[in-house]
């Protein structure tokens, strides 16, 4: 039974002003004129100006900003093919995760989902060798690359660059962002001090590390 | 009845009389005698400067039309404006998902344009809301 439509209550006078006086309210006109609307476009309008010039001067945290070049890390003494480890790195709070695929490969990735920062999973089962999922809203990603291939995520995974010691522990040496390649990422932190930056992709990561 | 083809529920409500052989009289105004109280009674917002009967609107005269809004250009001016600032705004939440994707991908020139897009949209904003004439 709607708001509008109660029967009579019996007796009490009271009740019977309380909802006249209810009923006056919502049936009187609203008072948010189109000019109103307007002024409300225009206020939301500079919010979100002020959003954009925010991001783009940087108050969203990216994986692996920080101070200085990131130190290399051992994360782990030996990580099985079919298993995932998860980590810190570099700093405290860029969740990570490392997995070794069936075949070997071994992968790192933000464990951050690009698409509302839920936490990232290695589902060994799915699909044919396997993918990164995020259960939040089915979003998933391949392994191999980072790229989304499923779901909402705008963005692939930002990398952790890992290496094999032969005794087989595994250290996290650098990161890269979403749309850069391991060894962009890694010029774009070590600057010249690597030989393999400073042949033909030191071009590519002083434009990194210009931006 | 009962064969029918569509079968009636044999609890819902029944009219408890056959329906009148004659439609109801034409009467005007609502059987409801709280909705044939005046206007300004029922609603009390709506005041004698409100809308159309604003006594500074000029002067109409006997004839079509009289009493009504003097210059319907300027509402669908004003519907205009706001239908084109509503557009823009949906370009500025556009952008803003661009904006964030490219800082993110370390893109921060992009980014900064983007922003620029952002910051210029609201300024078109502004004039279409600064358009307004200042007389009511
Ligand atoms: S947060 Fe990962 S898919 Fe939405």
């Amino acid at each position: 039974m709607s708001v509008t439509e109660q029967p009579p209550a019996e007796g009490s006078r009271d009740t019977d002003a309380a909802q006249e006086a209810l009923h006056d309210r919502i049936a009187a006109d609203s008072l948010t004129t189109r000019r109103d609307y307007l002024r409300i476009v225009a206020t939301v309008s500079g919010g979100l100006a002020v959003g954009g010039v925010a991001v783009a001067s940087g108050i969203l945290h990216r994986h692996g900003d920080g101070d200085g070049t990131p130190e290399p890390k051992k994360i782990a003494d030996r990580i099985l093919p079919g298993e995932s480890l998860a980590f810190r790195y570099p700093g405290d709070e860029d969740r990570a995760i490392a997995v070794r695929m069936a075949d070997g490969t071994l992968a790192g990735y933000s464990a951050v989902c690009t698409h509302l920062a839920c936490a990232v999973l290695w589902r060994k089962e799915r699909g044919s060798e396997g993918e990164l999922y995020c259960p939040c809203h089915e979003g998933i990603f391949d392994a191999r690359t980072g790229e989304v291939t499923a779901g909402p995520p705008p963005r692939g995974l930002p990398k952790v660059l890992l290496i094999e010691q032969l005794d087989g522990s595994v250290w996290a040496i650098g990161t890269a962002r979403s749309g850069e390649s391991l060894q962009e990422g890694l010029c774009r932190q070590q600057g010249d001090a690597l030989r393999l930056c400073r042949g033909g992709a030191g071009a590519e990561g002083e434009r990194s590390e210009r931006t | 009845m009962t064969d029918s083809a569509f079968p009636q529920d044999p609890r819902a409500p029944r009219p408890a009389d056959p329906p009148p052989a004659q439609p109801p009289s034409y009467h005007p105004g609502s059987a409801e005698p709280r909705l044939n109280r005046p206007v300004h009674e029922r609603y009390p917002q709506i005041r004698p400067t409100s809308g159309y009967a604003d006594p500074r609107v000029r002067h109409t005269g006997p004839g079509p039309g009289a009493g009504t809004e003097q210059e319907p250009e300027r509402s669908s001016k004003l519907s205009a404006r706001l239908a084109l600032a509503l557009t823009v705004l949906i370009g500025q939440l556009w952008a803003l998902t661009i904006v964030v994707d490219e800082w993110m991908s370390g893109n921060t020139g992009t980014a900064w344009w983007g922003a620029g897009f952002l910051v210029l949209s609201f300024l078109v904003v502004l004039g279409l809301w600064a358009l307004d004439p200042k007389d009511r």
